[in-house]
């Protein structure tokens, strides 16, 4: 945690925060903050907690135990339960679902919170228009949810979410129900919206790639815990885990368990390093990026023998993925690459592994 | 690609496509329009044109129309106001509210309209009746409590046995729209920060707006064409609605006035739901647009919640169990003043010839009531069987023929009979078929008119059932069927038919309950000689032996409740594969 005492307090802090429903634990021991203005994405596989979180943030539900505070003021905790309101928390929240109210039209589900609000006409009409324009969707006006496609009904939940201008914005995947163009398309149109609002924005998603490209901060889940907060280029090179490891980065790293014999380290009979790098360990997991990994033979380096299984061009490279046994391994080839699956391939280590785990998981720092 | 010439059977299909759609705008023309049009042109000729006059513009007018209309729409407006603000109230604590036992009171929520409305009726009778038109009173009256006229006879009972009995239609309907709003809509109000009431009135009624306006014109057209409620509670004071006047014009040979009744009636009920229909589609349908679905969001009744249950559960109670005890405890009471006290079984299997009921034998020893049994569970069946298969062919022949002008029509004629009450159907159908047809005798007083007229009349529900049912099976899955070469007819047997049994078998198990215990339809159609249960019944309770009338309405309770057990034991020994 950063609060120095002079520093303004972090725009978002979440201490110790717990979610029990029964005897399932959804959220355990959750410790974030950022500073206003901030990106933060909270990603992992489904059933992570990921949402749970979320909706504590956006106050639909009660912390077990824990707080959370905005800009200082806490606004949830495990004594307390909701203390603001979800409309008090000076809070807005995009739904997966959009949920646009399907009896108004788009200005009238703009304006509704606006009215709720108290807004005065004149206003809340300047308001209305302000947000359409900036989203590009004022021919829209006044149309209903159900006359207009799914991504102009986004770009409607957004503009909705925007107008009573929210100092915190809570996505929860809004981008999962849009085909992939238009996915790609609004990623960028998220980040300009969060530039221009100036709002601190929380981005729950199963996708690592919205994760990279989108955040200042990453906050990767699993089992309702948090493996690892950090920027995304931190979480990518010093991955704390092999769960974050594996999670993130394009293509997937790969995971080798390796055995110490004698002074090398081994994959099954092949010395891919030296021991020195397992620490005491005698089993430990070596990270190899797909770029360590190259297609065909090479001099004085160690290599695998697999059998093909796929090869993706990407960027004038061709991903080549390849089984070594039950083992997936994806190499990179320069140029254009094919062969039939089940054919034999030679997969050559160039680089030392970029990182080392142990058994269970965990760094081992060098 | 030369894909046809591979499969022979292909042009068979085609043909049999081509062939199927006219047949049945022939069979729906002939039992739905033809009706219609001849009960219409019935009342054009000079007697007809009289009995306009008579009926409209005439001193006989007051009591022919204008005083039943009256009562008629009081009636509907009452209905409909009681059952929206009762089934609304209901389905709101089921499917919004955190009330406890909310499938107790879901459950006993949609009960009374299982039971026949005439039943409703006949225990209202059991227990308010007064001595006013002489003949055993009823149970408080004999307990020594006055019961005063407006209580037992006219607007005010008929008003409160309908709403008992359709407030559950509009349950039904109310709570499956509330519950189809998304727990993310409210929660979206919430985030707005929306107070409750604000969310409920500003989103929720909003949203379900069409349920309600359904709902409100389904039970104004229920209350408007019902007939034995009124019959029951409002003859005996001369209280006529447009649907007992009709009856009784119709039953005194004054033909032409009871077909220009039915006309008048039909157009009461349907300006409404056409003019409600208008008010939902268009625009403003909005279907909700949700991703996770299912979810509904709660909301906490505090300290409110048992005050509530109490009160929601003594509704469900009087009106679903009370009046089926009552019928149970009168059968049983030789004097219908002592409900509680000398049980007898002698209604139901007494030998007959002693003191009690005149001295008629009991239930299962009348022979004139073990033929009504038979009569009433053969048409049951058949007209099941008639209205599900014309409904599923009906609706296939809607379905693959999707945006054509005969879909269209045949769709539109399909759901013609939803705005025709049933008693004016009955007399469209006596118009059309009371008097020999060139050489086709006169099929007045036939099981088989009654059969037509019962199919024409369910068609709507039939061809809703076969689409649902077709709903769920895609196109892709025939027409997979059909790549490998199966022909039309066997596709259907192999793949369309066993898909959609389950739904087929609930639809034919709907109409069946509906028509054992119709009695508006079958009162006009049938002769006294061959009649169905629900008309003894009625026969029964309007001579005042309420006994009896009670006995065989529970008769067809037992009947209703053992095909609904059937129908949901075969759902599940049917379709192996959907077990779980």
């Amino acid at each position: 945690m950063t609060t120095h005492a002079a520093a303004a307090p972090d725009a978002i802090q979440i201490r110790q925060l717990v979610k029990r429903f029964g005897d399932f634990t959804a959220v355990r021991n959750v410790d974030i903050s950022v500073p206003a203005g901030s990106f933060l994405v909270l990603v992992g596989p489904s059933g992570c907690g990921k949402s749970t979180l979320l909706r504590m943030l956006a106050g639909l539900e009660a912390p077990t135990s824990g707080s959370i505070a905005f800009g200082g003021r806490t606004i949830s905790s495990g004594e307390g339960g909701v203390i603001a309101d979800a409309g008090a928390r000076d809070a807005g929240l995009v739904f997966q679902s959009y949920a646009l109210w399907p009896h108004m039209t788009v200005a009238g589900n703009i304006a509704w919170p606006l009215k709720v609000a108290r807004w005065p006409k004149e206003k809340r009409e300047q308001r209305i228009d302000e947000v359409l324009a900036f989203l590009g969707i004022g021919a829209l006006r006044e149309r209903y949810p159900a006359e207009i496609s799914g991504g102009q009904q986004q770009r409607v939940a957004i503009a909705r979410t925007i107008a009573p201008k929210p100092s915190i914005l809570l996505f929860d995947e809004p981008l999962s129900n849009l085909d992939a163009k238009l996915r790609i398309e609004m990623r960028s149109e998220l980040m300009r919206i969060h530039r221009a609002t100036g709002a601190t924005s929380v981005y729950v998603t199963h996708d690592q790639v919205e994760a990279m490209t989108m955040a200042t901060h990453v906050a990767v889940l699993n089992n309702g815990r948090v493996e690892q907060f950090g920027s995304p280029i931190d979480l990518l090179r010093h991955p704390r885990t092999t769960f974050v490891a594996s999670f993130l980065g394009t293509p997937p790293a790969n995971l080798l368990p390796v055995k110490r014999n004698a002074d090398m380290l081994t994959f099954g009979d092949v010395p891919l390093a030296p021991a020195g790098i397992a620490g005491a360990q005698t089993e430990v997991q070596l990270l190899y990026r797909a770029q360590d990994i190259a297609v065909g033979a090479l001099n004085g380096k160690p290599k695998l023998v697999a059998k093909f299984a796929e090869a993706a061009p990407i960027a004038g490279q061709t991903m080549v993925t390849a089984m070594v046994g039950d083992l997936r391994i994806t190499a990179m080839a320069d140029g254009y690459f094919t062969a039939s699956p089940g054919e034999t391939v030679d997969l050559t280590f160039i680089r030392t592994p970029d990182a080392v785990f142990t058994a269970a998981g965990e760094r081992i720092d060098q | 690609m030369t894909l046809s010439t591979s499969f022979p059977s292909s042009g068979r299909f085609v043909r049999s496509r081509h062939a199927m759609p006219a047949i049945l705008l022939a069979v729906v023309a002939l039992l739905v329009v033809a009706p219609l049009l001849r009960i219409l042109w019935a009342t054009l000729t000079p007697e007809g044109l009289d009995a306009w006059v008579a009926v409209l513009a005439s001193p006989l007018s007051q009591n022919l129309w204008w005083r039943p209309l009256v009562d008629t729409l009081l009636l509907g407006l009452g209905v409909c106001l009681g059952c929206l603000l009762l089934g609304g109230f209901l389905a709101w604590l089921v499917v919004l509210t955190d009330l406890p036992g909310r499938n107790l009171i879901g459950t006993l929520s949609s009960l009374p309209f299982m039971i026949p409305s005439f039943a409703g009726a006949l225990a209202w009778g059991t227990l308010f009746r007064n001595d006013r038109l002489g003949g055993a009173p009823g149970y408080f009256q004999a307990q020594g409590i006055a019961i005063p006229d407006w209580l037992a006879w006219g607007l005010v009972p008929t008003l409160i046995v309908l709403v008992a009995h359709y407030f559950s239609l509009a349950y039904t309907i109310i709570a499956a729209a509330l519950s189809s709003v998304g727990a993310d809509l409210v929660e979206a109000g919430q985030m707005a920060g929306a107070r409750r009431s604000r969310i409920l009135f500003g989103i929720v009624l909003p949203v379900v707006t069409p349920a309600l306006v359904a709902g409100a014109s389904l039970t104004f057209a229920g209350a408007v064409s019902n007939f034995a409620a009124p019959a029951l509670l409002g003859l005996p004071v001369r209280m006529h609605t447009l649907s007992t006047r009709l009856f009784g014009m119709i039953d005194t040979g004054q033909t032409e006035r009871g077909f220009v009744l039915a006309l008048l009636l039909i157009g009461v009920s349907a300006t409404l739901l056409f003019f409600s229909d208008r008010l939902v589609s268009g625009r403003k349908a909005f279907t909700t647009v949700t991703g996770k679905g299912g979810r509904t969001k709660r909301f906490p009744l505090g300290i409110w919640r048992w005050p509530l249950f109490a009160l929601a559960a003594a509704i469900g109670v009087m009106t679903s169990i009370v009046p089926v005890l009552v019928l149970a405890a009168s059968s049983l009471a030789p004097q219908s003043g002592a409900l509680f006290s000398n049980w007898t079984l002698y209604f139901w299997i007494g030998e007959g010839g002693g003191e009690i009921a005149q001295g008629q034998a009991g239930l299962f020893r009348n022979p004139v009531l073990i033929d009504a049994l038979w009569t009433t569970l053969r048409l049951g069946v058949v007209v099941a069987m008639t209205t599900m298969v014309l409904g599923l062919a009906l609706a296939y022949t809607i379905v693959r023929n999707k945006g054509t002008l005969l879909a269209n029509a045949l769709s539109q004629l399909a759901f013609l009979p939803l705005l025709v009450p049933s008693i004016a159907f009955a007399a469209a159908y006596i118009a059309l078929f009371g008097a020999p047809i060139g050489p086709l005798p006169s099929l007045y007083g036939t099981f088989a008119l009654l059969v037509l007229a019962a199919t024409a009349h369910n068609l709507p529900y039939a061809v809703q059932a076969g689409r649902s049912v077709l709903g769920q099976i895609s196109t892709d899955i025939e027409e997979s069927a059909r790549l490998t070469g199966a022909g039309f007819l066997r596709c259907m047997a192999v793949i369309i038919v066993p898909l959609a049994i389950r739904g087929l078998l609930a639809g034919a198990i709907l109409v069946f309950v509906k028509m054992v215990r119709d009695l508006s339809l079958v009162v006009l159609l049938f002769t006294a000689t061959s009649p169905v249960l629900s008309m003894v019944a009625y026969r029964y309770a309007s001579e005042g032996f309420m006994q009896f009338a009670n006995a065989i309405t529970l008769l067809i309770l037992a009947i209703c409740l053992v095909a609904s057990f059937l129908a949901h034991v075969l759902q599940h020994r049917v379709q192996k594969w959907k077990q779980s």
